[in-house]
């Protein structure tokens, strides 16, 4: 797999991917009545709240230290305390974030020691702190997510008594999605707590009043309870063991631990079921037996037009390996496999996948936009499968787009994505066979005119 | 309902003690009674409190150099600076035939942890090599983020030597997020280098064609720049640069000829407009494009400062020609629109800029204000000597120029200056809240607690805001209208701007979306108890 070690160039070009704190926010949005503050520059918190809000429709209140140019030379502390008093004064939220960014991290900023003597000094009890290092050239945004996912819980949870509930711990997949494995879960009649619950928060209903912080997330008491759960199912398999938060409880208080991929596809979904039935000895309803065996007949019908796909795949490492197995098993080719991240871990992981295990395949991490076109172009890819910001493989090779992941940006809807589970597999893989067709019926009296009557094609 | 302190009192009663009376001080409401108000602007903003406001590297490059399309700007910094500003203000451009246009590209040397511990000289002055194997650019800017003056990387030097060893000018700006108090001191760090090293290296001695002019603080958002340009070109005007929407490198660096600057939005460019008049001779003209009345007083504006007759008549003209085409139309949006009242939050001249527009489909502007404006911007640049520096403003320093010894020439006489001055806004911006009626609200630095707070005060048929806060009045049931990129709509200046706006703006009222949404107060009887109310 290529790596940026390995690149003649410098330049990013268009990238795939954002900035650590970008990334820690999304999962304090998990969190009942939580607010997150960046400690730096307000522009981070501006730029990232734009992004965010775009793509989710939603007021995304995320605060800031807004240090200046006094605060680079004498610390921000006092900043930072400020922040806090103003923070809990306006929103009274139960859990705050402090997350770093680059000029909190470059000037050294010790967050958990004024975290710590902000309680005390403020005397302070009915709010949790969660400290999150974040610098912004530390890692992608997807690793800045399941850092803070860990962070979370590393200060929320506590030994607690055994109970009967599942951790099941997701990563950045769209609030449907986590409403879709809400939907499993409560149809097993499993007792779960899911983490970072960001499917109402980030995709709220339209209610009056209007709340500051949205109602939903995670409960801070089901967080603190984590530790005592039968077992943590994570999907996170490209997530490395000192972010990865079911690791966290599995080394800390022995959570059993079962990581798999996203359900996305017809197998990643199969696993699921199968981990739920080791854990809970329960097995598939009927309802969802149901849904599996359309999804199948979907595919049945759908394979003879999939099979001309020739797929580019980009985002964060979790997503791009599940859409990989979309792909695959529907005949699908990914030739060009991409993120952003240049985690070691996630580039090891999509490796060793059988998902993307295809001849002349192109496995790019740590990537740009400028090297994943080229690749584009090299393998002939007819479908591009990712966030907004590969539209320009539209614009410049036009290669359509499906859009999937964050952030999406250009089109209504990010938020209400459906991708996983049976039914999600079946709506997303309709989503794909759509556009290939779409794309075939464009070209298809052109071509077929150019073949017979011009003998301008071969 | 008559706004008084005791309301404004009210919201801020919820801040800590020394926030409400931080925050007061950037609150006024409108009254002409007396002499003069004053309002607190351009200082640090609370933190903690949900600004709007952005950094220095997001007015330097994300708004002033970057809609400037034939130079490759290079972020030196982390990945995040460089994505958050990848062509997201909709700042249009047309490539020119054999020209060059690299707006749709982002470019960052991307900083790891091993840069920010040994730093990123190295790796920038690679990547300008790279830039200018891949690109051929005519000109290149690089832009600093947070770490890179922390850590001490001298772009300077690095610009320095790529520019001798490329032979392309290689423009380097310290614009750390940190500095200053908003993006604000962005702009001030763009027009610095643009004025020193662009401004004046064209080839140009004179001014190609007659009525040339400048088109400052303009960024085409969603076309504006184009709709403005029909119309000028049509006068019989010729442009010679716009800063910087649908900029060049190679049309800026004759910005030095032309007999007239104009400028649109004062803030992000009043520095150029200023040094310009020092170096170059050229006064500049404070015009307003959004709205028709305001388009039209800025046309004849610009023909009396060049008092031709012919120029006179043509100005003329083209108003009832557009006047003809377009009045019956907008007659048709103000019967939805009239009676209406708005909120208008936006950046740094929008906020003032959009009232007029508003007040033309019989729309009402109750509050305004701007997320990172200047006094002047709101009291009129008359109080420009009384502002008083601080710490953050002293970090960006003023460029000093000279009247230029090749190129200066004064474009009018001191008597004819003076004259026009008393008729027009020649090298004077009056600001915000002259335009204000009584009553009226002006507040700075608006947050997302006062936005709800105001909306619940004033109850608003509309808010005119930026891209973070319009989810805030739409929840609570209010239409939005963003003005920051448009919401995929435009243009919204000029003649046919005006017409496009009334249309979605009429379009955020009638919308059939809102019959199933009954804000509260809407909900409330106006008559207490005239009768009981069925089905609720």
């Amino acid at each position: 797999m290529e790596r940026q070690t390995g690149f003649a160039r410098n330049a990013a070009e268009n990238p795939c991917n954002m900035c650590m704190p970008m990334g820690g926010i999304i999962p304090f949005k998990g969190v009942e009545k939580s607010m997150v503050i960046l400690h730096g520059s307000q522009g981070c918190a501006t730029y990232m709240r734009r992004h965010m809000a775009e793509h989710f429709n939603e007021p995304i209140d995320v605060a800031s230290s807004s240090l200046n140019e006094k605060g680079t030379i004498y610390g921000g502390e006092k900043n930072l305390k400020l922040g806090l008093d103003n923070l809990i004064k306006l929103y009274n939220p139960g859990v705050i974030g402090i997350l770093t960014t680059c000029l909190a991290e470059t000037i050294g900023e010790d967050i958990d020691r004024i975290a710590s003597e902000y309680l005390l000094d403020r005397g302070l009890n009915d709010v949790s702190l969660v400290t999150v290092p974040v610098p912004g050239y530390g890692g992608s945004h997807s690793e800045g997510y399941w850092m803070a996912t860990r962070s979370i819980i590393a200060r929320l949870s506590r030994e607690a008594p055994a109970n009967r509930r599942i951790n099941v711990i997701v990563p950045h997949i769209s609030p449907a999605d986590i409403r879709e494995i809400k939907r499993i879960l409560q149809l097993m009649r499993i007792e779960y707590t899911i983490f970072p619950d960001f499917s109402d928060t980030l995709d709220s209903p339209f209610t009056m009043p209007y709340k500051k912080i949205p109602i939903g997330g995670t409960g801070i008491e089901e967080i603190a309870e984590m530790s005592g759960a039968a077992a943590t199912i994570q999907m996170g398999v490209t997530a490395s063991r000192e972010i990865s938060p079911g690791h966290y409880l599995q080394d800390t208080y022995g959570v059993p631990l079962y990581n798999m991929p996203i359900p996305i596809g017809l197998e990643n979904t199969d696993k699921l079921f199968a981990v739920l039935k080791q854990v809970t000895g329960k097995d598939m309803p009927e309802s969802i037996f149901s849904e599996r065996g359309r999804l199948l007949d979907g595919m049945v019908d759908s394979h003879k037009y999939n099979a001309a796909g020739r797929s580019a795949i980009f985002g964060d490492p979790e997503l791009v390996l599940a859409i990989a197995g979309v792909c695959r098993e529907n005949g699908i080719t990914p030739v060009v496999v991409a993120t952003g991240s240049k985690s070691f871990m996630a580039a090891e992981a999509i490796k060793s996948s059988a998902a993307v295990d295809v001849p002349e395949q192109s496995l790019l991490a740590g990537t740009d936009f400028a090297r994943i076109r080229e690749h584009c172009r090299e393998k002939s890819v007819n479908i591009a499968i990712g966030h907004s910001d590969g539209r320009y493989l539209t614009e410049k090779e036009g290669i359509p787009l499906v859009r999937v992941g964050f952030p999406i940006h250009d089109r209504m809807g990010g938020q209400r994505l459906l991708s996983v589970g049976y039914t999600g597999t079946m709506t997303f893989l309709d989503r794909i066979t759509n556009t290939l067709l779409e794309e075939k019926h464009k070209n298809y009296r052109h071509g077929i005119f150019d073949k017979f009557y011009t003998g301008k094609m071969a | 309902m008559a706004i008084n302190d005791k309301h404004i009192d009210a919201i801020l009663e919820t801040y800590p003690a020394k926030v409400k009376r931080n925050r007061k001080k950037h609150i006024l409401i409108k009254d002409s009674a007396q002499a003069h108000q004053e309002i607190e602007a351009n200082t640090r903003t609370i933190p903690g409190i949900i600004t709007n406001r952005g950094c220095a590297y997001a007015g330097c490059k994300g708004v002033v150099l970057g809609p400037i399309k034939d130079m490759v700007h290079i972020t030196h910094g982390p990945i995040g600076c460089g994505y958050y500003s990848w062509l997201t203000r909709r700042n249009k451009a047309k490539t020119p035939e054999g020209g060059q246009n690299f707006l749709s590209y982002c470019v960052s040397t991307d900083m790891q942890e091993s840069d920010i511990v040994f730093g990123g000289e190295k790796k920038l002055a690679r990547m300008i090599d790279e830039v200018m194997d891949i690109f051929k650019p005519n000109a290149v800017t690089v832009s600093a983020t947070c770490p890179v003056g922390l850590i001490g990387d001298d772009i300077g030097a690095v610009a320095k030597a790529a520019q001798e060893k490329h032979g392309i000018p290689v423009l380097s700006f310290n614009c750390e997020g940190y500095k200053g108090v908003s993006q604000s001191a962005g702009h001030h760090i763009a027009n610095n280098g643009i004025m020193d090293k662009i401004i004046g290296q064209g080839e140009l001695i004179e001014t190609p064609a007659c009525y040339s002019i400048n088109f400052l603080g303009e960024y085409n958002i969603g076309g504006d720049s184009w709709e403005i340009h029909r119309v000028l070109e049509d006068i019989g005007y010729h442009v010679v640069s716009v800063l910087t929407g649908d900029g060049s490198y190679e049309t800026i660096k004759n910005a030095h000829v032309a007999d007239l600057n104009l400028v649109q939005c004062h803030r992000s460019i009043n520095y150029i407009a200023d040094m310009l008049e020092k170096k170059y001779g050229t006064p500049w003209l404070k015009v307003n494009f959004i709205g028709v009345t305001s388009t039209i007083e800025s046309l004849r504006n610009m023909a009396l400062y060049f008092g031709d007759k012919d120029l006179i008549r043509r100005t003329e003209e083209v108003i009832a020609r557009e006047l003809a085409r377009i009045e019956p139309v907008l007659d048709q949006y103000k019967k939805i629109c009239e009676g209406k009242t708005a909120f208008c939050f936006v950046g740094g001249s929008r906020g003032h800029h959009y009232q007029g527009l508003f007040a033309e489909l019989g729309i009402e502007t109750v509050l305004a204000g701007y997320e990172f404006a200047h006094r002047d911007d709101y009291e009129g640049r008359e109080v420009i000597p009384a502002i008083k520096t601080d710490a953050d403003s002293k970090n960006i320093p003023d460029l000093h120029v000279e009247p230029d010894r090749k190129y200066f020439k004064l474009k009018l006489s001191p008597e004819k200056a003076e004259e026009l001055k008393k008729r027009i806004p020649l090298s004077n911006y009056p600001g915000m809240i002259a335009n204000m009626k009584d009553g009226h609200i002006i507040t700075d630095d608006l947050n997302h607690y006062e936005t709800e707070e105001f909306i619940k005060l004033l109850k608003p048929d509309i808010f005119a805001s930026g891209i973070k806060d319009k989810f805030i009045p739409q929840k609570m049931g209010i239409p939005s209208k963003q003005l920051h990129s448009y919401d995929y709509s435009g243009p919204y200046a000029g003649f046919g701007g005006a017409v496009k706006f009334a249309e979605d703006i009429a379009m955020a009222f009638t919308s059939p979306t809102w019959n199933f949404i009954s804000t509260p107060w809407k909900d409330k009887p106006l008559l207490e108890g005239a009768m009981q109310k069925e089905g609720h």
